[in-house]
């Protein structure tokens, strides 16, 4: 199957009803795979819709910058505690999140090969680090954060963060003490 | 031609990040002896203007070292790997506006917190400072450490590049037997990889501590683990500044050897050091909480143990190198030579107190007096910045016709007296258990502490010349063909 019908597909799946209130029902469920999964469509699909584009592409997102900056904006907002809880509540900030984040997925597709290994890197030590901070802002807060979740739900999460992170490290130390004079 | 072009319009940046790293050391020399005479009762200082003088002393004077000392590592490492100038230039750009905020957070906004910025202290100052003034302090931190994090990204992609992995540029596989020790990566590749990992993890350890306090300044209902926050504060400060050292101590592999005609291998004992190095300086921080008396108790029996043996195995093995490769070599002593030598005795003597307070029972008296400065102005005054120095008339000897004088010989005496006068000040007072980050002292604490100024004012007056002479070199550079002469004598 092509990308862009399986991202489609993914997409359609993701606005079903009793999948939104699955997903949604569980703080990690929401942060940790709804959310991944719009931008993984987006993904998907943008190999197809770039395509279509290439003067557009080349003219606002030539070396790839700006196309992670708005990947940056869009995924930090999304980390914020708040902007999870007002998209359970008003209708306006769920629809952003059904078009902002896949289309964070379409920049991912267009910018990531553009950019040269040293801005990758930041960007993966930069997400290394966010996520870091999240898992102790999740595990550790005091209060409950979300109006919508429990507290113990929050510490679920920042579990999740936490093992996101530990891998992301794992991967980090496996990809810089393997030999990688093929790769690079 | 092309490569001596590129070579020199390269040393025009690595010149203005030492001209900038050398003339802050020398700025927050003013400060450091202001605080001293401060303390020792001559001159009348408000106690918020001390903490503010502290605050930028501690941040300025590490922030400068580790520019030059990058400078230092850039200047050598681009013989073996292919580096990106542009990423080198955006570290200098990022730091400037990074110390800028800094300047501005710390004298326009009152932001006094020490470099240390312990949570909850930058968003609990009792009114002593702002938001802002907290704000632009721990924004600045952040965007000086993107820069730095930008660079050493790029310096280990470019060992990775050469070598295959940081792994290889430790020279496991010599270590391993895989390969030669005539193969083994030269030393300044082993360092540099030493410093790229250790850094790396510095720089996204306090990225996520700064972001914390950040959040917290913001929002003070968010609220994190003070001991994981000073753990994080520590693994961050602590590797940073340790690394400053493995950055300067690549001048003593690359300088000495041409002085001496006498190439600086890397054996397998030297590889074996710098990995144990590499590994210890990324856990012995906890020798910095030892006090705390909440943290596992594990993980301080490993502070004391590995704080031993974390620079023990790099400085023996190159304070023996350097003693052997000068020994009966018939060097020329100039003041690069000198000064490099003189750094390695610095480092030497200055981690002996350090060592003396990483041992439990004695920090628990120790730690909160002198005697810690005491260790760092001899370890970082004596050796890390004097590596710097020695390099900076390496480099104007090596890229221009011009001559030392000697004012400059008379500084370079007059800078090791007044380093040791300093730390020396400042071990006494310690022993008298002067308690340090104090802005007022009783009269018997005083006298050490009007010894250290005094003896700072000459270390100022010594840097001024230092910095004068390479001002000098920068300007007989830009002045047209002197150094691209010196070049085309020197190939001819």
């Amino acid at each position: 199957m092509r990308p862009g019908i399986l991202g489609i597909l993914l997409y359609g799946i993701l606005l079903l009803p009793p999948i939104i209130g699955l997903l949604e029902g569980q703080m990690i469920l929401h942060m940790l795979v709804q959310l991944p999964l719009l931008i993984f469509s987006g993904w998907l699909c943008g190999a197809a819709i770039l395509r279509r584009m290439p003067n557009y592409r080349a003219k606002w997102n030539g070396n790839g910058i700006p196309g992670i900056l708005v990947i940056v904006f869009i995924t930090t907002y999304w980390m914020l505690p708040r902007a999870m809880d007002e998209s359970l509540v008003f209708w306006q900030v769920e629809l952003f999140k059904f078009i902002g984040l896949p289309f964070a997925g379409l920049c991912l597709r267009d910018s990531w090969p553009k950019i040269k290994l040293v801005g990758k890197s930041f960007l993966f030590l930069n997400y290394l680090s966010m996520f870091a901070l999240m898992a102790w802002l999740y595990i550790d807060a005091p209060v409950q954060i979300c109006n919508n979740y429990a507290a113990q739900e929050q510490q679920l999460l920042g579990w999740g963060f936490l093992f996101i992170t530990a891998t992301m490290i794992i991967y980090l130390v496996q990809m810089v003490f393997t030999d990688q004079s093929e790769s690079t | 031609m092309e490569m001596i072009r590129k070579k020199r319009s390269d040393n025009s940046l690595i010149a203005t990040y030492l001209a900038i790293g050398a003339t802050v050391v020398g700025v927050m020399m003013i400060f450091g002896i202001l605080m001293l005479l401060a303390q020792g009762g001559v001159l009348e200082l408000q106690p918020a203007a001390f903490y503010q003088f502290l605050t930028i002393h501690g941040t300025g004077m590490i922030g400068a070292a580790a520019l030059a000392g990058a400078a230092v590592m850039w200047y050598f490492l681009r013989n073996y790997v292919d580096l990106s100038k542009k990423i080198f230039g955006l570290n200098l750009l990022f730091s400037l506006i990074g110390i800028v905020m800094v300047i501005i957070g710390v004298f326009s906004f009152e932001y006094a917190s020490s470099w240390t910025f312990l949570y909850p202290l930058p968003a609990l100052s009792a009114n002593a400072w702002g938001t802002i003034g907290a704000l632009l302090y721990l924004v600045g931190m952040l965007v000086l450490g993107v820069g730095f994090l930008l660079m050493y990204i790029d310096v280990g992609r470019a060992i990775i590049k050469k070598y295959g992995s940081l792994g290889k540029g430790l020279g496991w596989d010599v270590i391993s037997g895989k390969k030669a020790e005539a193969d083994a990566p030269p030393a300044t590749v082993v360092a540099s990889t030493m410093v790229t990992i250790v850094n790396v993890t510095a720089l996204t350890a306090g990225a996520t501590v700064l972001i914390m306090n950040i959040i917290n300044v913001i929002n003070p209902s968010f609220t994190f683990d003070p001991l994981l926050a000073k753990n994080l504060t520590y693994a961050f400060g602590h590797i940073f500044a340790n690394s400053i050292i493995y950055m300067g101590v690549i001048a003593v592999y690359e300088i000495l050897p041409r002085y001496t005609n006498r190439p600086w291998k890397a054996n397998r004992i030297f590889l074996i050091a710098w990995t144990m190095s590499t590994s210890f300086t990324l856990v012995i921080y906890t020798h910095h909480m030892l006090m705390d008396s909440v943290m596992p108790k594990w993980m301080l029996i490993m502070g004391q143990i590995l704080s031993y043996a974390n620079g023990l195995p790099v400085l023996v093995i190159t304070a023996y190198g350097a003693l052997m490769i000068v020994y009966k070599s018939g060097i020329k002593w100039d003041m690069a030579s000198g000064l490099i030598f003189i750094s390695m005795f610095g480092w030497t003597v200055g981690v002996v107190p350090a060592i003396v307070d990483a041992t439990i029972v004695v920090n628990h008296v120790m730690h909160n007096t002198k005697w810690v400065p005491g260790h760092f102005h001899m370890y970082m005054g004596l050796g890390a910045v004097v590596m710097i120095f020695g390099f900076m008339y390496f480099l104007s000897k090596e890229d221009s016709s011009l001559k030392t004088n000697l004012f400059d010989r008379i500084a370079l005496i007059c800078y090791t007296l007044s380093i040791i006068g300093v730390s020396g000040g400042f071990l006494v007072s310690g022993a008298l258990s002067t308690p340090r980050r104090w802005a007022t002292h009783f009269p018997d604490w005083m006298g050490p502490a009007v010894f250290g100024a005094v003896s700072g004012v000459l270390a100022a007056i010594s840097v001024t010349i230092f910095v004068i002479h390479f001002i000098r070199y920068m300007m007989v550079r830009n002045k047209g063909n002197e150094g691209k002469v010196f070049h085309e004598r020197k190939l001819a």
